[in-house]
């Protein structure tokens, strides 16, 4: 059911080939390229999609969507175009949530991109994982299967659905690793947005703590942090050579799971707006509440969390201490982990570079700046904490570039 | 008569020594300083002047004080302590070689500490024997006796040292060895609701020296160490004993109320890589908060009978089955509490559930976190030690589990079963070493 048109340019010869597998596309190279050979032919082989264009990250907490919108389409191409791919474009197009739950983060869009000779928007939408049936659904009302797109999705979720999405939507999925796509998403988003890179300029003074842009040129090598329900650590040396280092399984979906049982929140913008108003040193024990000081020996400071949650084994404690108080510490205790094993990584791998990725950052500045802060305090200065704008997109773009330019065939 | 005298002489004194030439006793000699006044070393021994002529009892007592500064050992009682963040861990050495004379000459208050030690297993509320853990016959610093170890909440120090000062403990003029941030926290607390004076030494150093003699000396005939056979097979994995002949390096990981990891190299030569802020303290305080328990016993109880895997969103959850690229069974959490974001699944688990995950949470971050410390030292050995293994087996499997695992086999989990005293035993034999130095 993927369908992929293959245009194939011979001087003074157009000629299309419409394929239906990846490994009809190979054999039609190979043809292709014997033509070329018998007949002395200078070929350019223009291997198009089909559209629409999407690139999807099925994740363990949410489904991430890029779509790209075509802003160049010609009369005649508006006049050939089937109902639903035009319905499709509206809807993603002229709204900016779609049913109860799904968002179309607007600020993240990017304008006036050039992709595989096309030129259009690129919009990013997320909704969550739970809502996928929803999702599926409304591929079939739409028929999105009669437009006969390949629809390349990575995240756990694309092997775990990938039943679903046949039956209940009569789609095939082109399956795609979840960290292949992440890195080639990050590298390309880099590559086309000058500002997609920052860090923080003074982390530890709230007064003077500014963002500042930061140019990846030669990135290499890269430890790369994706914090999404999980956490994935990647040593990245290169565009094609890269190492999962290791993971944790205190990742951002701890912090949403901790904070609704301990506050009775139910969304991340809650946890997180209710961490913003409390003080996690209430919660926390710190170095000094068991030394009384600094850990002077060992060069931990007084104000260090030597026990997160550590008072809270005290009844009086308990409490004493408000919802807001308990998300702080939640936040401040999976972030301040990733940190520490981020900074492990880093000098186990000799990188100096590290730079995170993924929803568990998304409006969540408290965190951003916790974990700038600790890489250069714990450091010394010598790692630096690095942030992209399209935090938790890339693996979708990645999964849209392998739609566009798939690595088998080049 | 001379047999006997001669016994004396190897048992020496148990009260206060002091030599009549004006030199003080062994604290003096300590880098710390921390000793009692000279001027209070008198009071007991009026009339004990050396060149005072007196009857053969006065004179065996002399000789048995100058024998006792000629072994340079510090008066009785001998104590190691440990405040740590949570737990007070104290060792107190209880000689069982005291002739009918010593006890004789024994100051009271002395003797009703030792009595008052030795004839209970709990003290006021809160105050704990571990008496499976008494080390028997130890010959310590030339004396046979028992050790003792002891555990009471920091909460409930402010309460011991006023016991301390109702037993007039300042009178018997020991030095109280003490470590753990509580050395530091209530130096001044020891110092003005009980005048008593203490050695500060650091919890690492003591930690070490600990575990060294204690596996040393092993645990009445039997091995201080053991780890576990099979740890990936439920059905088949056993406890076994081992000893630390040629321990080093190893990676010591200390899991109080924070973690401590450390490399040893040597019994001086050692490093700490890192620590972590989730430990032992951490598990107890949300057990506290997600469950309603209030103590480590019921927050293990709980755990014991609950199902972490409805609380965490495991890979299996989220691939449908195992993530095979990079080689994560779908049985291995991906998520911890990962399920907990849904309100149907929250409506649906235990307490028990949620102590369960919650201790294997931290269990197995700490598991991760010791594992990366292996590699990057390049050791091999990960001794676990700490009072959040105390009575802790779901924590101690996982562990074993987890280093086996995920190394491949590389990676071997120890543990001591004096767990979480060896700081308190590092701190005893530095008061009783200080003494060797004269």
């Amino acid at each position: 059911q993927s369908s992929v048109t293959y245009i194939h340019v011979v001087p003074r010869t157009i000629k299309k080939w419409k394929c239906n597998t990846y490994s009809e596309i190979i054999n039609i190279n190979m043809i292709i390229m014997n033509l070329c050979v018998d007949f002395d032919y200078l070929c350019f082989i223009i291997f198009v999609a089909a559209f629409p264009w999407f690139g999807m990250d099925i994740g363990g907490t949410l489904v991430k969507l890029v779509y790209f919108e075509p802003k160049d389409i010609t009369a005649e191409e508006e006049q050939e175009e089937v109902e639903n791919l035009k319905s499709i474009r509206r809807y993603l197009t002229s709204n900016t949530a779609y049913g109860t739950t799904g968002i179309r983060d607007v600020h993240l869009e990017l304008q006036d991109l050039t992709l595989c000779g096309r030129t259009g928007n690129l919009h990013f939408i997320r909704f969550p994982t739970q809502d996928l049936p929803v999702f599926l659904q409304m591929g079939r009302d739409k028929h999105f299967s009669s437009l006969h797109t390949t629809l390349c999705a990575t995240g756990g979720g694309a092997y775990k659905f990938e039943g679903d999405f046949r039956t209940m939507a009569d789609l095939e999925l082109h399956k795609l690793d979840e960290l292949d796509c992440l890195i080639r998403g990050v590298l390309y988003i880099d590559s086309v947005m000058p500002r997609e890179c920052y860090y923080f300029e003074n982390p530890t003074d709230p007064e003077r703590c500014v963002e500042k842009p930061y140019p990846l040129e030669n990135p290499y090598p890269l430890l790369l942090v994706n914090i999404g329900s999980g956490v994935s650590f990647l040593a990245v040396y290169s565009k094609n050579n890269y190492k999962r280092v290791t993971g944790t399984s205190l990742g951002g979906g701890t912090f949403l799971g901790l904070c609704c049982l301990l506050t009775g929140c139910s969304t991340f913008e809650e946890a997180l707006e209710m961490a913003s108003e409390g003080e996690s040193t209430r919660v926390d024990k710190l170095v000094r509440d068991i030394y009384g000081g600094d850990y002077e020996r060992f060069g931990l400071p007084g104000f260090a969390v030597a026990s997160s949650f550590g008072n809270m084994m005290s009844k009086e404690k308990r409490e004493s201490v408000s919802k807001e108080d308990l998300a702080r510490a939640t936040l401040v205790t999976i972030t301040n982990n990733i940190g520490s094993i981020t900074r492990m990584c880093a000098l186990n791998e000799n990188i100096e570079r590290v730079v995170f990725v993924g929803n568990f950052l998304r409006v969540n500045t408290l965190s951003m700046k916790l974990l700038a802060y600790a890489m250069d305090y714990w450091s010394k200065g010598q790692l630096k904490a690095l942030f992209l704008r399209h935090e938790g997109y890339f693996g979708a773009v990645g999964a849209l570039l392998e739609l566009l330019h798939p690595s088998e065939c080049l | 008569m001379d047999k006997a005298k001669s016994m004396m002489d190897k048992k020496g004194a148990s009260g206060p020594f002091h030599v009549a030439n004006g030199q003080r006793s062994f604290t003096s000699v300590t880098a710390n300083g921390a000793c009692s006044s000279n001027g209070d070393m008198h009071h007991l021994h009026r009339g004990d002047e050396p060149d005072c002529t007196g009857s053969p009892a006065k004179r065996s007592r002399l000789r048995r004080r100058t024998e006792s500064v000629r072994r340079n050992r510090p008066p009785f009682p001998w104590f190691g302590m440990d405040i740590g963040g949570t737990l007070v861990k104290l060792v107190y050495f209880e000689p069982v070689d005291i002739t009918a004379e010593e006890e004789q000459e024994e100051v009271e208050n002395l003797k009703s500490i030792r009595r008052y030690l030795t004839s209970n297993v709990a003290y006021g509320k809160t105050g704990v024997r571990d008496v499976h853990l008494e080390l028997r016959n130890l010959t310590m610093c030339g004396r046979t006796g028992n050790l003792h170890f002891i555990r009471f909440p920091t909460q409930a120090m402010h309460r011991f040292i006023q016991m301390g000062s109702d037993k007039n403990f300042s009178s018997l003029h020991t030095t109280l060895c003490a470590t753990g941030g509580g050395a530091y926290k209530f130096e001044n607390d020891f110092r003005t609701m009980a005048d008593l004076e203490l050695l500060k030494l650091d919890e690492l150093d003591c930690l070490i020296r600990g575990l060294l003699f204690v596996d040393r000396v092993g645990f009445n005939g039997h091995p201080e160490c053991y780890y576990f056979q099979n740890p990936s097979d439920t059905q088949n994995c056993v406890k076994r004993p081992c000893t630390l002949d040629n321990p080093f390096p190893m990676l010591l990981v200390n899991i109080g109320s924070g973690v401590s990891i450390l490399a040893v190299h040597s019994q001086d030569n050692y490093k700490r890589v890192t620590g972590t802020s989730l430990g032992g303290g951490t598990f107890l305080g949300l057990c506290c908060l997600l469950t309603g328990c209030e103590t480590f016993e019921e927050a293990l109880e709980m755990a014991s009978k609950g199902d972490s895997t409805n609380v965490d969103k495991l890979v299996k959850d989220i691939y449908g089955g195992d993530y095979e690229r990079f080689g994560l069974q779908g049985s291995a959490v991906a998520s911890s509490f990962g399920h907990m974001m849904c309100k149907e699944r929250r409506d649906s688990i235990s307490k028990e559930d949620l102590a369960r995950a919650t201790l294997v949470t931290i269990t197995n971050n700490i598991g991760s976190i010791a594992r990366m410390c292996a590699v990057n030292e390049k050791i091999e050995r990960v001794v676990f030690v700490g009072n959040f293994l105390r009575i802790n087996t779901v924590s101690t499997k996982l562990l074993a589990y987890a280093m086996d695992f995920w190394s491949k086999g590389q990676l071997k989990a120890l543990f001591l079963e004096h767990e979480g005293y060896f700081g308190a035993v590092g701190a005893l034999m530095e008061l009783l070493k200080a003494s060797e130095d004269l």
